[in-house]
């Protein structure tokens, strides 16, 4: 699959949620855990050799679980392989948690089902709808059924 | 010049997912490899689906496999001149070092306004900013539900009626409980993570998001957001004028 890798490095610069070093392990068989500068922008995450300016790789943020694997210790794995998993080592469990909340709400999906989660409490409680006065509220983003693909 | 890893493999499965789409159509294309530097011929019609700050394309509707992916995030979307005979063209620009415009026909005058519009609201950024005003929203009515509890419990022996909430929040006369469907909403108390509430996936947190009064440098206050529909930003613009300057 081609990807716009140019504009991802560009997105890699921007200001980001989070950003720190950590240890980094990938999902292979014997991998190693790496120091590696991880940074949290818009739906990926970013990882840095430390003292490279361009990223090694990212990881988009979609389906994916966040687990708490030791005091100070994480791992991402997405949906359809769950065993698959890439383990960050934190400095402290308060990283660690700050980290995993970050991560379990940077997805796109998690921000539309807030959003639509909002746009219901707001109308039950006010009878109107929020998006109407935006000129938005049909647009297919807000709803949960959206369009089949 | 090494290049970036990207998860794949769980891309291409989301891009498959029935996770909703924010639009679909055919469009023309002219990237890819091999093809001239600059578009010519009339391009290769693809299925194109965009999810979230995503646009996917596919060589037919039942492909297993996307063909290619543009990130969206920081874009802007033009209506394009179009090559020699071939109307209904846009670009997808991006503000970066030796970034080509990512030129896109569709069939028509409607799929085309449709697409510019979809793309330019595709950001992470901008949803981001939507979810904010509408927490901005709902924080201010739960303060004027409580403040009308409030003042109704004050006005005992006064022959003052409660008057303007009645008409906000019908609700209030059926009992409204603000814990009613989510247990995880708490707008003033949100700290960490809490178990999700029903209809939110296991796989992520709580629906309350931003309300710790983390402010991103980055975004801007919820004022914009009127803006942003009132008149183009250099964030989204789509200009439906034809032609440049």
């Amino acid at each position: 699959m081609r990807y716009n890798e140019k504009e991802l490095q560009a997105l890699s610069r921007q200001p980001a949620e989070l950003a720190a070093e950590l240890g980094m392990r990938g999902p292979k068989k014997g991998s190693v855990l790496k120091r590696r500068l991880v940074k949290l922008v818009v739906n990926f995450l970013f990882y840095f050799r430390t003292d490279e300016a361009e990223p090694v790789g990212a990881l988009l943020l979609e389906r994916c679980r966040v687990t708490q694997e030791e005091p100070s210790g994480f791992s991402i794995s997405f949906l359809e392989d769950p065993e698959r998993k890439y383990h960050f080592a934190c400095c402290s469990e308060e990283q660690c948690q700050e980290w995993m909340g970050a991560l379990r709400r940077a997805s796109y999906e998690f921000m539309r089902r807030s959003l639509i989660f909002y746009r219901n409490e707001i109308q039950k409680m006010t009878g109107k709808d929020p998006l109407e006065q935006f000129g938005i509220s049909e647009e297919a983003r807000f709803k949960l059924g959206g369009l089949k693909a | 010049m090494g290049a970036m890893k990207l998860n794949e493999r769980s891309v291409a499965h989301y891009a498959l997912s029935d996770s909703p789409a924010d639009h679909t159509g055919f469009l023309r294309t002219w990237g890819g490899p091999g093809t001239a530097p600059t578009p010519s011929g009339t391009g290769r019609r693809c299925w194109f689906v965009l999810k979230g700050n995503l646009l996917f394309s596919f060589e037919s509707r039942e492909s297993r496999a996307p063909l290619s992916l543009v990130v969206l995030e920081g874009c802007t979307v033009e209506l394009a001149e179009a090559p020699v005979s071939e109307e209904f063209a846009f670009a997808i620009c991006f503000d970066a070092p030796g970034v080509r415009p990512h030129l896109l026909a569709a069939d028509g005058p409607a799929a085309q306004e449709a697409w510019v519009k979809a793309l330019s609201r595709a950001s992470f950024s901008y949803m981001r900013l939507v979810v904010r005003e509408l927490e901005s929203q709902l924080r201010e009515a739960r303060h004027s539900l409580a403040l009308h509890r409030h003042s109704s419990w004050k006005a005992t022996g006064s022959h003052r009626k409660p008057q303007a909430a009645d008409r906000r929040s019908p609700g209030l006369e059926n009992g409204y409980s603000p814990s009613k469907d989510c247990s995880s909403v708490d707008l003033v108390e949100e700290r960490g993570s809490k178990p999700a509430g029903p209809g939110l996936a296991e796989w992520q947190g709580p629906a309350s998001l931003y309300l710790d009064g983390r402010q991103s440098p980055a975004f801007p206050e919820t004022s914009y957001f009127s803006t942003l529909h009132n008149c183009p930003s250099p964030g989204s613009r789509s200009t439906l004028v034809p032609g440049r300057d």
